[in-house]
């Protein structure tokens, strides 16, 4: 019990320190950690659980997301030129107010579902609010930064919430379908990753407020 | 087992349309398979009509929550389907010659496909028995129509006619189903069968009950053309090819009251008096609005449309009479032979129904042969066409004298048993009633007597008096497959005005099945109401032909004994030493003046003559008539709610200012609101 909530404690603090950062690779390596991370978590759950299958999710996990998608994303910014800075609209201390706010804000939302005494039994129903506050978290960054490629990372940290807070209701998914999830996020980030590329390659930046210019 | 082999006619005869495009026989065989299946759909509606019981057929269902997917036939369903059936059918045969026109111009595989699947969803129209089957197949009807109205593509106002009919259309969808998810409300089930346990539901709120009314008429209204709500049938009918403007003028719009009639009658059961004097209100105001714009119209097909609207006002008239008949009956059970009154309404507005899908199916389709032999719509363009298309001309004058309500054509019987119904009222002591039905009755005779001018008008310019033009000069006589369907429904409008008394029988049960009331016993002469007090006098459709078959000869016995044999001389008439040409001739316009100076200022026609000054101040060296009509519900009314649309637009457009980042935010502030509030 107390080791997943750690976990998750670590999974939250590490989103909001990617919030906080202020550089494009070291954000790429926060995401690293953070689904290193979740491959832990993972493990952990299987350990206590005796679910087989999610060895495998949790080896995939660090094996995808902690190496191969933060190892195409840096070679996407090193094949662009990515200036370094992430170019905040939101100013840094601003932002992370905001994620103590939205932190706050998922503990209320949640709050009847994990302390009810019915409605889940799962030994990581704790980790569930911080895994919605990662997904927000997530979602903010996608908000709040201009750069392509920050949003990207957005979106990613989005959805390793998302895996979390499956852990936290149902011990995760079918193994299927997380495999789906696996082969989708792995799409998406070369896709996205090709589309920074021609977002760059037309307006000689990656700064996604340009795109503003395409509205009628 | 007839109705699977109608279906699947239908659809082979859609399929075989675009397998055999450009083939000659794909101009023959889809129209005969719609031949066909409406032959098939006459032989399964007939015993129905004459009560032998319900025809159902079960469609699969795969989702329970939406009910049982049936088609039914019953009583009411089988009289609109004969005389669906019966146009349809004489509609494919005139295809056959009509499409020749179109050969090398315009895709006829995609006609054929069209036309199959517009018959088709036509009958599953009237015969659905779900409120989610109706809809998808009103759908269905409405956007192969929507094709069917821009099938002439190229011509310049044919796409835009199209457009506002597909908006007009779906609007008048969405107040439909919206009516029919507010009875599924209160029933739990979207089957007819269930909407029709409304009418015992005492709990129901009036509210409600008339809530539902009004959506549903605003619904049916937009797809019948009354007004105000008519403004897309003027352009949409005759932007369509002559024999889809002969559908959709004919059937089509009949399936608005075929619903109302469901519904209020079938579903909701009339319980306010207002809704009836509304429809009745509605339905006058169409009637001669629609014939006073018909009167200042020149093109021909334009002329038929407006008339369209004019006729379903009639129709409507005596549904919304009958309403309120029903509604005082329901109340008050002691006022005599109300009952009655409110069946010959409803008998009589049935009746209109099928005359008018007769008689403007056959004007239609002889204003597409006219059209298609002269190459203009333009009426001021025709004249003397009857002498170079003798038959065509033959026939549409009996449409003519029918649809001008001259006895004994069928056109007369329906509107006779309206006046009688709407005379018998007096008995009814409520001031509003007082006012209105008398109204109702000024006004029907007033439509009726400007019809029958338009259309005195309207054949005396087409098929009169000298050509006014080249190609009405050089037009030739139609096909034999145009003249035979032309020459079915005229037979068939004399025959239904002469046969009445037996087919007021029939309409009579139809109507039964509706009100629970048959008069069938209480008609004297077929088509007169005898009252207890018998103060009505009566006609007989069936004497008036034989009255005029004996004085026809003896009236030319008698001229021609008295007057003695005539030398006949051919001569010019005197011409003040200018000779006379076409353009000596009567205008279209200028027969139309008298009436038009009358009423044509209150629907917004206006004309101004213009001279160009002389050395003589008595003769003017120049002359200028001009007439236009004002389209005045389009500038008065739909004009400003489109203004006011755009505007509101305009003001809330700022929120999508085109950046990623504001899109996201909208995202997760609605998210987080959500998530906050339904915790």
């Amino acid at each position: 019990m107390n080791l997943i909530d750690g976990l998750a404690a670590t999974f939250l603090l590490i989103a909001i320190l990617a919030v906080a950062s202020g550089r494009v690779l070291s954000l790429v390596r926060l995401y690293s950690l953070h689904s290193i991370v979740l491959g832990i978590t993972a493990a952990a759950v299987a350990a206590l659980t005796n679910a087989g299958h999610i060895y495998i999710v949790a080896a995939l996990t660090i094996a995808l997301k902690g190496a191969l998608i933060p190892w195409g994303l840096r070679y996407v910014i090193e094949k662009i030129g990515v200036h370094r800075e992430v170019e905040p609209l939101v100013p840094l201390p601003v932002s992370l107010l905001i994620c103590g706010v939205l932190t706050a804000l998922s503990f209320y939302i949640v709050q009847p579902i994990v302390t009810g005494h019915d409605i889940l039994e799962t030994i990581t129903k704790n980790s569930l609010p911080m895994s919605l506050a990662v997904i927000f978290i997530g979602f903010f960054m996608m908000i709040a930064r201009k750069k392509a490629i920050t949003q990207i990372i957005g979106l990613l940290i989005m959805e390793n919430g998302l895996f979390m807070a499956a852990y936290a209701v149902a011990y995760g998914m079918p193994l299927i379908v997380e495999l789906g999830v696996f082969f989708d996020i792995l799409m998406a980030a070369i896709i996205l990753g090709l589309l920074a590329f021609r977002i760059n390659r037309t307006f000689d930046t990656v700064d996604t407020t340009i795109l503003r210019r395409l509205h009628d | 087992m007839l109705f699977v082999s109608i279906i699947l006619t239908s659809l082979a005869g859609a399929l075989l349309a675009v397998l055999l495009n450009k083939r000659r026989a794909g101009m023959l065989i889809p129209y005969i398979a719609a031949a066909l299946s409406s032959a098939m759909l006459i032989v399964m509606s007939a015993p129905v009509l004459l009560g032998h019981g319900d025809v159902i057929l079960s469609l699969p269902t795969y989702i329970q929550r939406l009910g049982e997917f049936s088609l039914r036939v019953d009583s009411l369903s089988a009289f609109f389907l004969i005389v669906m059936a019966i146009v349809t059918m004489c509609v494919s045969i005139y295809s056959v010659g009509y499409l020749r026109e179109y050969e090398n111009k315009y895709n006829l595989g995609r006609m054929g496909f069209l036309f199959n699947i517009f018959i088709l969803s036509l009958c599953m129209v009237f015969t659905a028995g779900n409120a989610i089957l109706f809809l998808i197949m009103w759908e269905i009807m409405s956007v192969s129509s929507y094709f069917l109205v821009i099938y002439e593509w190229r011509r310049a106002d044919s796409v835009s006619s199209g457009l506002m009919y597909l908006v007009m259309t779906h609007v008048g969808t969405a107040f439909i189903a919206a009516a029919f998810l507010l009875m599924w409300t209160q029933t739990g089930s979207f089957d007819f069968t269930s909407f029709a346990g409304i009418r015992e539901m005492s709990e129901l709120s009036g509210t409600m009950r008339s809530g539902i009314f009004i959506l549903l008429l605003l619904g049916f209204g937009t797809k019948a053309g009354l007004v105000p709500l008519h403004i897309w049938l003027p352009r949409a009918h005759p932007a369509a090819p002559s024999n889809i403007s002969a559908l959709m003028s004919a059937v089509m719009v009949k399936t608005a009251a075929y619903m109302i009639i469901r519904c209020c009658f079938g579903f909701l059961g009339v319980t306010e008096v207002w809704w009836g004097l509304l429809v009745l209100l509605i339905a006058c105001i169409s009637a001669l609005v629609g014939v006073v714009y018909a009167l200042a119209e020149t093109d021909i097909k334009r002329i038929l449309a407006y008339s369209t609207v004019e006729n379903m006002g009639i129709i409507f008239i005596g549904i919304g009479a009958a309403m309120v008949f029903q509604a005082f009956s329901n109340g008050d059970s002691t006022i005599p032979y109300l009952a009655d009154i409110a069946a010959l309404a409803l008998v009589a507005s049935l009746f209109h129904v099928m005359s008018h899908a007769l008689f403007k199916s056959l004007l239609f389709m002889g204003a597409g042969a006219v059209i298609s032999s002269s190459h203009t719509r333009n009426i001021e363009k025709m004249g003397g066409i009857g002498r170079r298309m003798r038959y065509t001309g033959a026939f549409f004058f009996v449409g003519a004298l029918s649809i001008s309500a001259i006895p004994p054509l069928n056109g007369f019987i329906g509107e006779w048993m309206l006046f009688q119904s709407l005379f018998l009222s007096q008995t009814i002591g409520d001031p509003m009633v007082n006012i209105l039905i008398p109204a109702a009755v000024a006004a029907l005779a007033l439509a009726g007597a400007i019809a029958a001018a338009c259309f005195v008008r309207l054949y005396g310019a087409v098929f009169l008096a000298r050509p006014r033009s080249d190609h009405a000069e050089n037009a030739e006589e139609a096909s034999n497959s145009m003249l035979g369907s032309m020459m079915i429904l005229a037979s068939l409008c004399v025959l239904t005005g002469v046969l009445a008394t037996f087919i007021v029988r029939i309409v009579d049960k139809v109507s039964a099945s509706v009100l629970g009331t048959s008069i069938a016993s209480k008609v004297v002469g077929g088509i007169t109401l005898s009252t207890p007090d018998g103060g009505f006098s009566h006609i007989s459709p069936l004497a008036v032909v034989i009255v005029f078959l004996l004085l026809l000869p003896l009236v030319y016995l008698l001229s021609n004994r008295l007057g003695g044999p005539q030398r006949i001389m051919r001569e010019d008439t005197w011409d003040c030493g200018t000779p006379l040409g076409p353009r000596n001739q009567y205008t279209a316009t200028g027969h139309s003046q008298p009436l038009i100076h009358s009423f044509g200022r209150y629907v917004g026609v206006k004309s101004e003559v213009s001279e160009t000054k002389s050395s003589s101040p008595l003769i003017p060296a120049r002359m200028k008539f001009h007439q236009e009509v004002e389209p005045v519900f389009e500038r008065y009314l739909y004009r400003p709610i489109h203004r006011a649309a755009v505007e509101l637009s305009n003001r809330i457009g700022w929120i999508q200012m085109g950046s990623i980042q504001a899109y996201l935010a909208y995202i997760f502030v609605t998210l987080l609101v959500l998530l906050v509030v339904f915790r």
